[in-house]
């Protein structure tokens, strides 16, 4: 798989769901954050405005006791831990602790506190934020702040975004996969269409997707099948006319090719110029009677329906065999590759072969050698021809039905004879390629697979005691 | 024309085929009777008008080459070639269960018809109660089963077991000698003069036909037996 491959409809619905939870999450999170720190700065700035009044007006009133100097005022209050208390009186700054002065109270505070009114304001110390609460103590002249640091309210906020933050992953993550198993439930019916698709494609042509209920996959699958149905409707309907039509055809080929070898008989009686039409005659109908054989024995490997006869037997033999069948010299048999077999059906495998040998007489200048030799747990049998070779651009292209290399199209030549190898060789479980021969030709290589050493090892004996 | 080597009965509904086939095997010496169905070929026969030989077409309107064989066997054993014009290995084998022994499919070579209808008639010639060969004993249940080359019939007993020629034949090869393997290919030649490209399945289907009529049990064959991989052996008890 390459990384850039684009990605599939379950991974896309799984981010979309991953995304949308995780927008919602954090929108939550935000909108709980914002609640939250909004009620708790309230209920802190409530409370610590409560503190100081009381501590303000326990100053105020040691304060109102004349001569008293406020350090000792300030050293009898108790402010909670971790706040101070700070007066400002006559220009004079007095502090509960020794490092808070003036510049520990934000200057806003001190303008307002300073113009007669109590306030709150926030600042940033050392330790964290601050809590400056102001109150003007009229009555003495003087103006008193507490200063409170709020750590424990930062902890409570930073607590809250961590646990906010793990909900928003949590949900994004969730949303991942629940976005991975609803496209996964939403493809699922697909599968099953894909198997069924592949399986008619091998040539089953009888399996249907399973009829369904659900009201989302009562129209694909019921699309599916009556294709399927108008597929296979077809598909008989051809295998039906191909059929009618070789039985109208091979009646009256049939009286044809007698009544030609009735007159081949009593070719001498004729005179010679009959004699050559004769021959024409002859020569025309074994070639239409040959194609219309390709043609049926084609459409019969293509419906895949024939149960085959398969023998097992040695490759060099059935060579030879053919190359006689053709009218062949068996010395065009390269020596070499004894004792390789396979199971095959020796008829069609015979056709297949002969058909390779006129390819090389009637396009190839004519067949050079054919060899068979073992290639791991194949055999392979090579014809080689004397042509100029065939262009690579058309290797593939001449196994196709009725087409020949460009240039051949004058040549004699049905065109069906390598794609019924290519069939033929294909229901073996082999395969067919077209080459440059080490010579300047073309060659043609099948490659079949051996049959197993066992049945080649009786089939041996068997030929040995008869 | 020279002297009649046989009588040949052509059943084909094809006009065109069976005018040509007449010429050309009448060529040959055939005397030959054409029938365009199978009523009018069974009518034939039944009013004996016996064939030596028999070339039979598979689709015939009415009653078709299948039903002609089975119901023709009872009349004559003569040797029946059967036309196919599908290749379709299904009714050739179908046909051969009927009990012809042997297959053409169109359109054919004339030549090989002959061939093959040379080869019928030798096996007929050779069937026939004229060689000098003796009589082998094989079985021993329910009466021994003898196969009596000079009389050219099996008995069981006293019983004749009624054989075709090709299912005679097959026997004789078999026999010669007993207990020694033939395979299918060996068999194809000796019986049906078929070369390498000969089917097999013929040897097959006359070999189960000829248990139907030898064996006791012709599930369960103890005479003609299999020889996985190598072919069939004749086991005289």
């Amino acid at each position: 798989m390459s990384p850039w491959r684009a990605p599939g409809l379950r991974t896309k619905v799984a981010v979309s769901f991953a995304l949308g939870a995780t927008a919602l999450a954090v929108l939550v999170a935000l909108a709980t954050h914002g609640v939250v720190r909004g009620y708790l700065v309230q209920q802190r700035e409530a409370s610590a405005t409560r503190q100081a009044f009381a501590d303000a007006s326990y100053i105020r009133e040691g304060l109102m006791t004349a001569g008293v100097p406020v350090s000792d005022v300030l050293a009898a209050t108790s402010p909670p831990a971790g706040a101070e208390v700070l007066v400002h009186r006559q220009g004079q700054w007095y502090s509960t602790s020794l490092g808070a002065g003036a510049d520990a109270v934000p200057a806003s505070l001190t303008a307002a506190v300073g113009g007669g009114a109590a306030g709150v304001a926030w600042d940033r110390g050392p330790d964290g934020p601050v809590l400056a609460v102001g109150v003007p103590l009229p009555g003495v002249d003087a103006e008193f702040y507490e200063l409170a640091v709020t750590t424990e309210l930062e902890r409570t906020l930073g607590v809250l975004r961590l646990a906010l933050a793990g909900f928003a992953a949590l949900t994004a993550g969730g949303g991942a996969l629940l976005g991975a198993w609803a496209a996964g439930r939403a493809v699922a019916p697909l599968h099953a269409v894909a198997g069924a698709a592949a399986r008619i494609a091998s040539g089953e042509l009888g399996t249907r997707v399973p009829a369904t209920s659900d009201p989302d996959l009562v129209t694909i699958v019921g699309a599916f099948n009556s294709m399927v149905d108008a597929l296979q409707e077809r598909i008989e309907r051809e295998g039906r006319f191909t059929a009618d039509v070789s039985h109208e055809l091979r009646s009256p080929l049939t009286t044809l090719v007698t009544g030609v070898g009735l007159l081949q008989r009593r070719r001498e009686d004729l005179p010679p110029r009959s004699r050559q039409a004769l021959d024409l005659v002859a020569r025309e109908l074994d070639r239409f009677a040959r194609t219309l054989d390709d043609l049926l024995e084609l459409g019969r490997l293509e419906a895949g329906a024939e149960a085959r006869q398969r023998a097992d037997v040695a490759v060099d033999e059935l060579v030879r065999q053919a190359l006689e069948a053709g009218g062949r010299s068996a010395r065009a048999l390269a020596p070499g590759g004894e004792g390789l077999r396979a199971c095959v059906d020796k008829q069609q495998l015979s056709r297949a072969l002969v058909n390779l040998f006129d390819n090389a007489d009637r396009h190839g200048g004519g067949l050079v050698a054919v060899s068979v030799r073992q290639d791991g747990a194949a055999v392979l049998v090579s014809v080689d021809d004397a042509g100029p070779g065939v262009p690579p651009a058309d290797r593939e292209r001449i196994f196709e039905r009725f087409a020949r290399a460009g240039s051949r199209r004058s040549l004699p030549g049905a065109g069906l004879g390598l794609s019924l190898v290519t069939e033929t060789v294909r229901s073996h479980g082999g395969e067919v390629w077209c080459e440059a021969s080490p010579e300047t030709g073309a060659r043609f290589t099948l490659r079949l697979p051996l049959s197993s050493p066992t049945a080649a090892g009786a089939q041996a004996a068997g030929a040995g005691a008869a | 024309m020279g002297p009649v080597v046989a009588r040949l009965l052509v059943l084909d509904d094809d006009d065109g085929i069976r005018a040509s086939l007449s010429l050309a095997m009448e060529d040959e010496g055939y005397l030959v009777a054409g029938c365009a169905s199978a009523e009018e070929a069974l009518a034939r026969v039944a009013a004996g008008d016996l064939p030596d030989v028999m070339v039979v077409d598979l689709m015939l309107g009415g009653m078709d080459g299948f039903s002609f064989i089975r119901r023709v066997r009872p009349l004559t054993d003569a040797p029946v070639v059967v036309l196919s014009a599908r290749q379709d290995k299904g009714d050739i084998v179908a046909a051969l269960e009927a009990g012809a022994d042997d297959y053409v499919t169109k359109p054919f070579d004339l030549q090989e018809l002959s061939a093959r209808l040379r080869a019928l008639r030798r096996r007929v010639e050779s069937a026939a109660p004229a060689e000098g060969r003796d009589v082998v004993v094989l079985d021993s249940l329910s009466g021994p089963l003898v196969l009596d080359q000079s009389a050219g019939l099996v008995r069981r007993g006293t019983d004749v077991v009624h054989l075709t020629v090709t299912e005679f034949r097959l026997l004789v090869e078999l026999a010669s000698p007993p207990g020694h393997v033939l395979s299918r290919q060996v068999l194809l030649d000796r019986v049906w003069d078929r070369g390498f490209f000969g089917d097999e399945r013929i040897v097959d289907v006359h070999v189960r036909r000829l248990r139907t009529k030898v064996e006791l049990d012709p599930s369960a064959p103890q005479l003609v037996t299999t020889v996985r991989g190598l072919g069939y052996r004749l086991d005289p008890r």
